[in-house]
């Protein structure tokens, strides 16, 4: 952020006025007069090295950033805002000036800037000034009046210092506008890429167009629709609930946890496809249609259901349309081809009923196929299966005797010694586990065959 | 005709606007000074009692519903001047407080930033108030009892702004300026070479500043040279008669 870095470049500047320990200072000799307070690029660089216990590198950068803020400014090359090691004259910038002010350079300063030294050149101004200063007399021109007395004021005022003055007060103006309006092609200090604040925003002009733009937002951001807090937490809440039982981290998982006790039954038992599934498994299948989708044996044991029911054609275009979505780029348009003709065509084998609306939408889409071009009729299947065949599902028979039918795993029987108890629950340290697993490996080998110690057996 | 003096209050508000803005910017420098404190604070102070003047003023001719259409407009304009004059101010005032906060006058060690302006300000103070001399009679602790009263004044004057924009029925996008582009050229301001007109700092050239210098400085001594010779070969001449003569 600029604002730290200036910050701490203005401490540097305050430290090299000191008295006793800042930087030497020499004079500016122009033909009749003299001016005082200059320093040579060497001396800036020597200062800090000095100073900071830096090196010439360091120095010779830190130096050049104070050069590219303007809290220094060449007098020899106004337009190099370089700081160059040599005995190029530099000198300190006013804090009026400073770009750590919280009021930045206005539009109308600039255009009074532009007129003072309109009158200066009587009329010679570099082209872009020119342009700036057209553009400048088109957009504020309501305040121009202002711009052109102020200008005039601004000029006399100053002829009241003496010449050295005059002159430095000139090059100071002309240090900071050449930073804060620097001529095309210039980089700006102030343009800071992606980290760039908002608030450069405020250039924009603010005319009715402007503030209808905002009301129109604003309007929309009322009609937001919102949920309240509370209501949302007790989602959360229900959600936590739910699925407490089947957390195995917060009630530990039968028959054991894999990673304590070196038992891999526990994923033996929950693979994609067995024989016979966990009831804790098939109960998660009745908390949301979602769940029974994504695991392979409810999708399968759903699809039979839907077979009997003789609308199975839901589910494989549902599925159909996942494998388009998740799908490589340059299967699409064939795949979109097949589910056309086997689920979307009139007569079509798997025929699906959607909506006429959507049906028509989708069939448009399609003439020119993408990844979710189908996306609207596998929502309405969607919701279709869930409101009808789901909630029938859950009540059917297929579903209950699955749910008796399922396994509940053993929890792995204790030994006969008190401290060899199986680790149900995750430990807060493994450390400490491991040191009691290695315990009891010790006893098992001393105590022989005793006790269904399957440690010995999983190792095998 | 009450045109003519809101002409004459803006442009006096315009002369001191300016003036404050040449002394903040002396601020903080090594032109600052207990002196630079207190013409800052008669500056602001002339200022505000302009200001408070003119929207008066103003605001009274605005309101008057009698007014034909083309008065109207020239009130809107000179209502325009004299916001932007005040906004000019205001942003002044703010930054003289940052400013002065950072520079204290009453510490052991200053720390002004050597800018190489030496001279004093109290011409610019002058032309502001009006007078051909400054008094100064301000006791030592003006920059700390003065930056309070700058708080309080500057909340005045954001007030007054407000209120401004908020009361006075002007759309300042709608005011047309009578100065064409350039007008400022046109003016009665005498821009001859003593004026910093010459002291071209460097445009396409890099030597520039010290060859305009140098430019003017040579005329000038040229010119001095030349008349002295001219004055001594007179001398010598009359001498010259003077002898013969006698």
């Amino acid at each position: 952020c600029v604002c730290v870095c200036v910050k701490q470049m203005e401490k540097v500047i305050v430290a090299m006025q000191d008295p006793d320990m800042g930087i030497k200072m020499r004079n500016q000799r122009l033909l009749i007069t003299v001016i005082p307070h200059a320093m040579t690029g060497v001396d800036v660089i020597t200062w800090l090295t000095q100073k900071y216990r830096i090196g010439e590198e360091e120095a010779l950068h830190l130096g050049g950033m104070l050069v590219r803020y303007g809290y220094i400014y060449p007098l020899k090359e106004p337009r190099c805002l370089v700081l160059q090691p040599d005995d190029s004259p530099y000198r300190f910038q006013t804090p009026y000036f400073w770009m750590s002010t919280r009021w930045p350079a206005s539009e109308v300063d600039y255009a009074i800037f532009l007129a003072k030294k309109n009158i200066r050149k009587q009329g010679e101004l570099m082209e872009h000034e020119k342009e700036r200063y057209s553009l400048l007399h088109k957009r504020i021109n309501h305040t121009w009046d202002f711009v052109v007395m102020q200008a005039r004021e601004q000029l006399r005022t100053s002829k009241q210092r003496r010449k050295a003055d005059r002159i430095v007060l000139e090059c100071q103006e002309q240090a900071y506008w050449l930073i804060n309006r620097p001529p095309p092609g210039v980089q700006s200090v102030l343009d800071m890429g992606l980290e760039r604040p908002s608030n450069q925003n405020l250039r924009v002009p603010l005319n009715s167009d402007f503030y209808k733009r905002e009301i129109e937002a604003s309007r929309r951001a009322l009609g937001r629709n919102r949920v309240k807090s509370s209501i949302c937490l007790e989602g959360f809440v229900k959600y936590c609930e739910q699925y407490q039982d089947h957390d195995p981290i917060m009630l530990g998982c039968l028959p054991s946890n894999p990673w304590i006790s070196d038992d891999s039954a526990y994923w033996t038992i929950n693979t994609e496809i067995v024989l016979v599934p966990t009831r804790l498994r098939v109960e998660r299948w009745s908390f949301s249609f979602m769940e029974l989708l994504s695991d392979p044996m409810g999708r399968k044991e759903f699809m039979t259901y839907l077979e009997k029911e003789f609308s199975a054609e839901n589910l494989y275009f549902w599925q159909a349309c996942e494998e388009i979505r998740h799908g490589e780029s340059s299967k699409i348009p064939q795949k979109v081809e097949d589910v056309y003709k086997n689920f979307l065509a009139p007569g079509a084998s798997r025929w699906v009923n959607i909506d006429s609306k959507t049906m028509d939408k989708t069939l448009e889409g399609i003439k020119r196929p993408h990844r979710f071009v189908l996306d609207d009729a596998q929502m309405h299947i969607y919701f279709l299966m869930k409101k009808d065949s789901y909630p029938r599902f859950l009540k059917s028979d297929l579903y209950k005797n699955m749910l008796s039918r399922a396994m509940v795993p053993q929890e792995s029987k204790k030994s006969v010694f008190p401290f060899m108890r199986r680790q149900r629950h995750s430990s807060p340290s493994p450390a400490q586990v491991v040191a009691h697993g290695t315990e009891e490996d010790e006893r098992t080998g001393g105590v022989g065959q005793a006790g269904t110690n399957s440690t010995t057996g999983a190792r095998v | 005709m009450g045109k003519e003096e809101c002409k004459t209050m803006l442009d006096a508000l315009n002369k001191v606007t300016a003036c404050y803005r040449h002394l903040v910017i002396a601020l903080g420098s090594t032109s600052d000074s207990q002196n630079l404190r207190e013409e800052l604070k008669k500056t602001r102070k002339k200022a505000q009692e302009l200001a408070v003047a003119n929207r008066t003023k103003l605001t009274s001719l605005l309101k008057d519903k009698s007014i034909s259409k083309e008065d109207r407009a020239e009130y809107e304009r000179l209502w325009v001047l004299f916001s932007s004059s005040m906004e000019l101010l205001e942003v002044d005032m703010k930054r003289s407080l940052e400013i002065g906060q950072e520079f204290p006058i009453k510490v052991p060690t200053r720390h002004f930033i050597q800018t190489g302006m030496t001279g004093s300000t109290n011409a610019v103070a002058a032309r502001a108030m009006s007078v051909q001399n400054m008094k100064y009679e301000a006791d030592s602790n003006i920059d700390t009892a003065d930056l309070r009263d700058l708080q309080t004044e500057i909340t005045q004057v954001t007030q007054m702004v407000e209120e401004m924009e908020m009361k006075v029925q002007v759309a300042p996008w709608a005011v047309v300026a009578k100065q064409e582009a350039g007008a400022e050229l046109k003016s009665n301001m005498s821009v001859g070479n003593s004026s910093v007109g010459v002291i071209s700092i460097c445009e396409e050239e890099p030597k520039d500043d010290e060859s305009g210098g140098a430019r003017e400085g040579r005329s000038a001594s040229i010119g001095a040279v030349v008349v002295f010779f001219v004055i001594v070969g007179v001398a010598l001449v009359l001498g010259y008669l003077v002898i013969n003569m006698s």
